[in-house]
This record gives structure tokens, C-alpha cells and sequence, in this order.
């Protein structure tokens, strides 16, 4: 669905993406994984059209963007990190006015597509007056108008509560499991990515520096953090077993291959009171220095 | 092309419902209330009736509703319109670029050009509404104040002097409407091209205002003369000439040819510049 080329931009000296190369599926939900400033927005500028590439191309249905783009960007939706609207206009005549960029749709499928997102309530109310939820709602609505088969979403849990951010992860599930869309999605957020992507690229200063399912990098080991008592008698059942190692800070990480639950039964019977066995979930920066390989790598901006 | 259509209305719609829109709209109605007032104190009205009685003609006949109101087209619209032309077309497209919505509306299959087109267009038709309304406002408000009567137009600087009996006058007031309207329009033209670049707003307004005060001021300087043929200012008086005995029809065609012809290359280069611009 989506094919980038050697994508690379530099704005003025500065250096905003490297030979970015993927391949989207489609009907896939891919992650575009860093920190601001990592690229992430520029690549979706690229691919849309709207920032050209230094070198390189993008493709969307094998259709060149730089060359034909508004061949290109038939049956595309988008939502940006802050969508922006005429503020001193109403939701639904925004949609109005979006949607006629593309072709002119009937009130009814507005009405349908705003019950989707379930902004029917406030819909003729001035967007000025809108939360930064009910904004992003009319963002995917905007997106979703007139029935694109890919999606583009840019940061699209920004800014928003917990409850919005569980809504917007339902609603994109939605779209890709039952309507078949291709979303690619953008986030400086692990557990948005995590929880929604089948696949994911991430990018650190411009460069792509890793590509592939999720559970290839979180890496071969699991970590967890252990409290036990008595720790002493606990630490000692640990080291007789080479799968695991232990870190300051009670920090247990399981090699590929072995279960935590082995672990916990030999606790048991040796009469160890286990209090919590918790996953510990890496963070991004965590990733950035795990995939360039050192912890003394610089840290993203 | 109904859909260019419908997204023209949409465009209009976006402009004139933003409330800065109308600030030209309202302080020209003010203006015009205080020229009326002005024009009505016994000092400058005795400088007025001095003005047409010495040329021979009755004051009571000429001093008339049409006559105000083209004293306040004279006096107003060089200046005053250009200022607020240049506040809206100067925000056309950079008000949409600082704001993100530009970048929302090129998510969609619409090509740079058309967008262009379409903000170019408005702005186009934003003039004409405006002027519009300042020459129907002016010319009710000098009808209430002064009633109907002939048309004495006097321009020493353009060489023109014009005395018109009343219906012919009035006519010609409102054939002038349009000329002048295509005489401004340039001004929306260069704030358009200044909004193209990359740019704030407010910035675009006031480069577009600055080459227009530098044309005017330059223009003025009697070193200059022989450059005259090459101010923007110089064109812009073209409506003038149509009050005349006998219009220079030649000279208006050769103004406004330039006119258009540079109307013509903001649109071109403006869109040209933001078609190479990265939206981001």
C-alpha cells in the first residue's frame, strides 16, 4: 500500500531524514515509532505530498506522490499531532468544507461518518468551543471522509485523556478490522504502538533504526521486577539457575525461551513468600539505547 | 467545474466569516460618516462652495450627493483601501499555512494550483465586494445628506476636471465602481503573492502595504517624473479618467493592461512559490 524509497530530506543544513526505505502492507496497522523530532512528521509530510523529498520517492497503491499526487492521494485520510480547523466555523460545516477537496458527499454520509466517531451532539457547535478531544474526534472524521482505505495518523492519542486515548485506539481497531484499512500511525507513545500495531519502524535523528514486529524489539529477554521474602533465600534460588540474571534494584531478566513461571514454582517450594511479579515494560529511550547498541549513545533530542 | 464552484463558496465562506473580514467594511462606514460631518462644518464647506462657484458653476447644483460621495471615494480608498486589502489578502494563504488548516485541506487530492486559484479568486472578489460596498455607502450617505445633482470632479495632480449633469453623472459614479475595483484589485494581487512566501501574516500585510507606500512616496519625489510609467501608483488613477469630457480610452487600456499584466505575474509567481514550499 505504501512503499518509501530512499527517503531522505534536509531542511536547509539540517538533516530531518536519512534514506528512509519501507513497505506497508495492506490492511496492516504500522507504527511510526520517536521521539519529536525524529522524523516522523516529515516522512508523513512526504508521503502526503506536502514537504518535498531531498532524494527519494514515496508510493502509495505503487503511485508516485512527487509525480501524481492527487492520483496518489484518492482514497487517503489524514490527521495531524494538532489537527486545526476554522475555529469560527461549525464541526459539520468544516466537514463541509474538507470534504469538498475531494468530491461532493451527501449529508448522509457526513451524518454516518459523525456518528462513527460519536460527535453527533455537538456537531453544528463552533469547533472554537470544542475540547481537545471532541477535536480529534472531528479530525478522524475529516480522515474518514469519503471512505479512504488508508490512513495516516499522525501523533493521534496527543494530548488527549486516558479515556480518550483507550476510545481513539478502539476506533482505529475498528476501522482495521472491520473496514480493512491500512493505517499508518505515528507516536512517541510505547503502549499506543504496542497495543495497536502489527508492525513497526523506529526512527531516532532521521535514521530508521529498526523495522519489524513488535516483539522483535522487546528482544529476546523479558525483565521483571521481583519482590520476595526473604529476599536472601529468594536471591539464592536465582543464581542456581543460568536463564535468569539479576540487576540492582531486584530487576530479574529471563533469557528467550524460559518462563517466569518455572521461576515462581522454585520459589514456592522453597517456601520463598512471592509479593509481586511484575513485567517491567522498557521505555523509549531504553529502546533508542538498546537498538544503537550502547547505553552510553546520545539521547534523543 | 461545479465542483471549483463549491469549493469557491466554501472559500468566500471561510473569508467572510471571519470577523476581521469586516473591519474595512465597518471603518469605511465610519469614515464616510465623518467625512459627511466634516464636509458639513462651515469652514470646509465654504472652501468646497469657493472651489465650484469660482469655476463658475452653483454650488447648490453640483455640491450634490454623487459629488460627496466621489470626494470620498478620492480622499479614502488609495490609502485607506489599500490598507485593508492588504490585511485580508495578505492572511489568504498565510493565515491558513501558520494555522495547520492548509495543511488538512492538501491531505486531500487537490493540487497546489487549484488551492492558488481559489484563495486568488476570493481575494479577487473580496475587492470588488469592498469597493462595492464603500461606493454604494458613500453614495447613499451623500444622497441622504446632500440629495441628487450633478457631478463635479476635480484631480489637478491627474489633470482632470470633470463637471457632469446629474443622471449622466450618476451614471458614470457607477461605472466607475468597477474600474476603480480592477485599479485595487492590484493591491489584492500583491498581498497575495507576499502571502505565498513564507511568511506570517501580519508580515505579508505589511510588506504588501510598504511596497505600496514606497511606490507612492517615490512616485511623489519630482526627480522621478520621468519614471512614472513604471509606478504601480501611476496605474492605479486609471478609474479617474472615465469622469473625463472624453476619456483617454487609450491610456486607461494601457493602465490597466499593465495592471492586469502585473496581477497577472503575482498569481503566477505566488503560486509558483508555494508550490516549491514545504508544508510542515
Amino acid at each position: 500500500m505504501i512503499r518509501l524509497e530512499r527517503l531522505s530530506k534536509v531542511f536547509g543544513s539540517r538533516p530531518a531524514l536519512h534514506e528512509l526505505s519501507l513497505d506497508i502492507p495492506q490492511g496492516q496497522i504500522f507504527g511510526l515509532l520517536g521521539h519529536n523530532g525524529a522524523g516522523k512528521s516529515t516522512t508523513f509530510g512526504m508521503i502526503l505530498g506536502q514537504v518535498h523529498p531531498t532524494t527519494g520517492a514515496a508510493f502509495i497503491r505503487d503511485i508516485s506522490v512527487q509525480q501524481h499526487r492527487l492520483r496518489a492521494l484518492q482514497g487517503v485520510g489524514a490527521i495531524f499531532e494538532t489537527p486545526a480547523f476554522y475555529d469560527y466555523l461549525s464541526g459539520w460545516t468544516n466537514l463541509r468544507i474538507f470534504t469538498s477537496y475531494t468530491r461532493r458527499l451527501p449529508d448522509s454520509e457526513l451524518l454516518e461518518t459523525v456518528h462513527f466517531v460519536g460527535l453527533e451532539a455537538r456537531i453544528h457547535d463552533l469547533v472554537r468551543v470544542y475540547s481537545h478531544g471532541m477535536r480529534q474526534r472531528l479530525a478522524l472524521a475529516q480522515a474518514l471522509l469519503p471512505r479512504p482505505d488508508l490512513l495516516l495518523l499522525d501523533e493521534p492519542a496527543e494530548g488527549l485523556d486516558p479515556e480518550g486515548i483507550h476510545e481513539m485506539r478502539h476506533l482505529i481497531l475498528r476501522l482495521n478490522r472491520e473496514h480493512g484499512m491500512t493505517v499508518l500511525l505515528s507516536s512517541h507513545l510505547l503502549s499506543e504502538v504496542e497495543q495497536v500495531c502489527d508492525r513497526i519502524a523506529v526512527l531516532n535523528q532521521g535514521r530508521m533504526i529498526f523495522q519489524g514486529k513488535w516483539t522483535d524489539l522487546t528482544g529476546d529477554t523479558l525483565r521483571y521486577r521481583l519482590d520476595a521474602d526473604p529476599w536472601e533465600k529468594a536471591a539464592a534460588v536465582i543464581a542456581t539457575r543460568p536463564e535468569l540474571s539479576l540487576a540492582p534494584g531486584k530487576i530479574l531478566t529471563v533469557a528467550h525461551g524460559h518462563d517466569i513461571a518455572d521461576l515462581v514454582t522454585a520459589l514456592v517450594q522453597a517456601r520463598v513468600k512471592i509479593r509481586a511479579v511484575e513485567p517491567m515494560k522498557q521505555s523509549l529511550e531504553e529502546i533508542y539505547l538498546d537498538l544503537v547498541g550502547s547505553p552510553s549513545a546520545p539521547a534523543p533530542p | 467545474m461545479p465542483l471549483f464552484l463549491t469549493q469557491l463558496r466554501f472559500e468566500l465562506l471561510k473569508m467572510f466569516a471571519r470577523k476581521r473580514t469586516y473591519i474595512g467594511f465597518g471603518a469605511f462606514l465610519l469614515m464616510e460618516v465623518l467625512m459627511l460631518y466634516l464636509c458639513n462644518l462651515s469652514k470646509p464647506k465654504a472652501h468646497l462652495r469657493h472651489l465650484i462657484e469660482q469655476n463658475g458653476y452653483g454650488f447648490d447644483d453640483y455640491f450634490s450627493g454623487v459629488t460627496l460621495a466621489m470626494l470620498i471615494l478620492l480622499w479614502t480608498t488609495t490609502l485607506m483601501g489599500s490598507l485593508y486589502l492588504a490585511l485580508v489578502s495578505g492572511d489568504l494563504m498565510a493565515k491558513e499555512v501558520e494555522e495547520g488548516t492548509m495543511r488538512m485541506l492538501l491531505c486531500r487530492p487537490i493540487s497546489r494550483i487549484r488551492v492558488t486559484l481559489l484563495k486568488y479568486l476570493s481575494a479577487v472578489i473580496y475587492t470588488f465586494s469592498l469597493i462595492g460596498f464603500i461606493g454604494v455607502t458613500a453614495l447613499l450617505a451623500g444622497l441622504i445628506d446632500r440629495g441628487y445633482g450633478g457631478l463635479i470632479f476635480i484631480v489637478p495632480e491627474e489633470g482632470i476636471f470633470a463637471v457632469v449633469e446629474p443622471a449622466r453623472g450618476l451614471c458614470l459614479y457607477l461605472l466607475g465602481m468597477p474600474l476603480l475595483a480592477l485599479s485595487m484589485t492590484t493591491i489584492s494581487s500583491i498581498g497575495f503573492l507576499f502571502s505565498c512566501c513564507n511568511m506570517k501574516p501580519a508580515a505579508a500585510s505589511i510588506v504588501t502595504l510598504s511596497v505600496i507606500f514606497l511606490d507612492f512616496i517615490f512616485r511623489g519625489i519630482p526627480s522621478f517624473e520621468s519614471l512614472h510609467p513604471y509606478f504601480i501608483t501611476s496605474h492605479l488613477s486609471a478609474w479617474m479618467h472615465i469622469y473625463e469630457a472624453y476619456p483617454p480610452w487609450w491610456r486607461m487600456i494601457e493602465d490597466y493592461s499593465y495592471l492586469l499584466g502585473l496581477d497577472l505575474t503575482c498569481l503566477i509567481l505566488g503560486s509558483a512559490i508555494f508550490l516549491q514550499r514545504d508544508l510542515k
